[in-house]
């Protein structure tokens, strides 16, 4: 089998398009040497995805939370006595870290993997559309 | 009806926000209306048009779902549960995905909010093949000969039929359309397997074995007529439009008005349309598709939404259709009669897919280059510009080109002008077959049936 080549423009154009298509935020492919990350990202509205390629593998990346349904974005229950934590923020892989109520339903936003909250991309009360971002973080 | 009744079914079915459940040009139409009603917009999308740019002149843009139309422009509850967050007090649905969709109209009307377009009633009505043929023979609408009831089960009284009607006979799905469902039946020995393969076709398609049975006219024109009524039991017709040129049942080039058909002959079926509206309490632009053979009207199906082909119309006759319907809607009375309408010149309409010009294959990718036409009676209806990526999710349809003159010879002329100043580049259009059709000598007589075009491509293939 022929090993893909991920330096490939025409590759990654392709990756791109399919993560769009998909609703996936971003990939990051690791590769003895060299790393390839895509973010698909929505803060340009009528820009291209932002693909980036990094050729060193050290040095911190961040990421989307993304929002898997539309619904009104809290960063916090909305019943919770106490004030959200400030960000920069140390969560766990499936830690709750914002919630988007349906209606009367509330449901959960957990964090993809263990890392740290950055920045908070969508505002408290808001409403978000599906894969809109809703935190930027650096995974461990 | 008074102006007391008049202005509370305005408060109760007034909305100042509209929610656009489309994409595309025409969801880029129905802005524009909106905007130039100073109603506010609301854009749903899916994720693979999130990025265009015709998003960012909506109010207010969510997304809500993935590329998929089944999950996004025909997910009812996600669209529905965008008009609760957003606020929007209506739904435009546009053509397409869930225009015609009598569960959705009645989910937003439950909902409290204001479908912008017809009742679920009359939408199921004439979504079923059989009852609108009963209430269109109720109304005195002319109809391809046959009877309006289903087809009965055993062969001997389907035979029956078939010889009183006259061979060739169609069989058709109660349940079908747009070309889907349906048999030519050439002679009675071919009438039993037609019938059985027919049934089970439609059984699976459409979800009901439910069939009825026409004369096949083997020359027809296709000729439509627009509707527009109010909520108060005011109804006009806006003129006639010819869509012979088809491929496949897909609407390539239409006219309006319909070449060489007197209006001493299609007045009546007109004013015939109208009284059905009335009779079945109908809201909003119709359209009543006919075909039209040796000086005949037939009844073939009425479209309960915005058509694609509206522009034509609005050219000849000035009235913004997509406008007066989202006025309908509000419960605003009509402000003009039928004697008001009038049909000044001729205009046509090319709809500019991203397919192959040869093989009719899709051609998503990005736009490279445009270079639109302009000018006195041309109008470019689209959402694309350069650098635009053509999704391959959806209909290929990118843009409609329309030109409107004083007459259809002049008409012609403009067309082919528009047509040669068009330049898109990076995808594959269908433009170059537009632009042979428009230096076809038939063509240009006018008049030409339904099965033209089809002809026309397999000539062309041989040669």
């Amino acid at each position: 089998m022929t090993a893909v080549d991920f330096s490939d423009p025409a590759t990654i154009a392709f990756l791109a398009a399919a993560l769009e298509a998909a609703g996936v935020g971003g990939i990051e492919i690791d590769r003895p040497g060299r790393k390839l990350r895509i973010v698909v990202g929505r803060d340009a509205p009528v820009a291209a995805p932002l693909v980036q390629t990094m050729q060193e593998t050290s040095g911190a990346v961040s990421e989307k939370v993304a929002a898997s349904i539309m619904g009104v974005f809290h960063s916090h229950h909305p019943a919770a006595a106490t004030a959200p934590s400030a960000l920069p923020l140390e969560v766990a892989s499936g830690e709750i870290v914002g919630f988007l109520r349906i209606g009367s339903i509330l449901l959960p936003v957990n964090a993809t993997k263990t890392g740290v909250l950055t920045r908070r991309l969508a505002e408290d009360g808001s409403v978000v559309g599906y894969g809109d971002h809703l935190f930027e973080y650096e995974p461990h | 009806m008074p102006n007391g009744q008049n202005n509370a079914v305005e408060r109760e079915r007034g909305f100042d926000t509209v929610l656009i459940a489309n994409r595309g040009e025409i969801a880029l139409r129905i802005l524009r209306a909106c905007k130039d009603l100073g109603l506010k917009t609301v854009m749903v999308c899916s994720q693979a048009d999130r990025q265009a740019s015709y998003g960012a002149l909506a109010d207010t843009l969510l997304c809500i779902g993935p590329a998929s139309a089944g999950k996004s422009y025909l997910n009812k509850d996600a669209i529905l549960l965008a008009a609760r967050l957003s606020g929007a007090g209506a739904i435009h649905p546009g053509y397409g995905f869930l225009s015609e969709n009598a569960a959705f109209s009645k989910a937003i009307e439950d909902a409290g909010m204001v479908f912008i377009g017809p009742s679920a009633h009359s939408i199921a009505t004439m979504g079923d093949k059989i009852a609108a043929k009963s209430a269109m023979i109720a109304a005195g609408v002319p109809c391809v000969p046959g009877p309006d009831s289903e087809l009965p089960d055993d062969h001997a009284s389907v035979a029956a039929i078939a010889s009183e009607i006259g061979y060739p006979v169609i069989v058709k799905a109660a349940g079908g359309g747009g070309g889907r469902g349906m048999r030519v039946v050439l002679d009675a020995g071919a009438l039993q397997e037609s019938v059985a393969i027919t049934r089970e076709e439609a059984r699976q398609a459409f979800g009901s074995p439910a069939l009825y049975m026409e004369k096949f006219l083997q020359h027809p024109r296709h000729i439509e007529i627009q509707v527009l009524c109010d909520v108060h039991g005011n109804a006009i017709w806006l003129g006639h439009r010819d869509c012979s040129m088809q491929r496949r049942h897909q609407k390539v080039i239409e006219e309006a008005p319909a070449p060489g058909i007197a209006p001493e002959i299609i007045g009546p079926v007109a004013q015939a349309c109208v009284e059905a509206c009335r009779q079945i309490g109908y809201r909003g632009v119709g359209t009543f598709e006919f075909l039209y053979e040796d000086g005949g009207f037939y009844f073939i199906e009425m479209n309960t939404r915005l058509q694609v082909e509206h522009p034509v119309t609005e050219m000849t006759s000035g009235i913004d259709i997509v406008q007066a319907q989202i006025r309908a809607a509000q419960g605003i009375p009509l402000t003009i009669g039928q004697a008001d309408v009038v049909v000044d010149g001729h205009a046509f309409e090319c709809r500019i897919n991203a397919e192959d010009p040869e093989t009719f294959m899709p051609s998503a990718g990005t736009i490279t280059a445009l270079t639109l036409p302009s000018g006195q009676g041309v109008r470019v209806d689209t959402h694309v510009h350069a650098g635009y990526t053509v999704p391959p999710y959806y209909d290929s349809l990118i843009g409609k080109l329309i030109v409107h003159a004083p007459t259809r010879t002049e008409a012609i002329v403009k067309m082919q002008a528009a047509l040669s100043e068009i330049e898109i580049e990076g995808i594959s259009t269908n433009l170059p077959l537009l632009r042979a059709l428009f230096d076809d000598e038939r063509f240009a007589v006018g008049g030409t049936d339904i099965h033209y075009l089809e002809t026309w491509l397999k000539r062309r293939s041989a040669s």
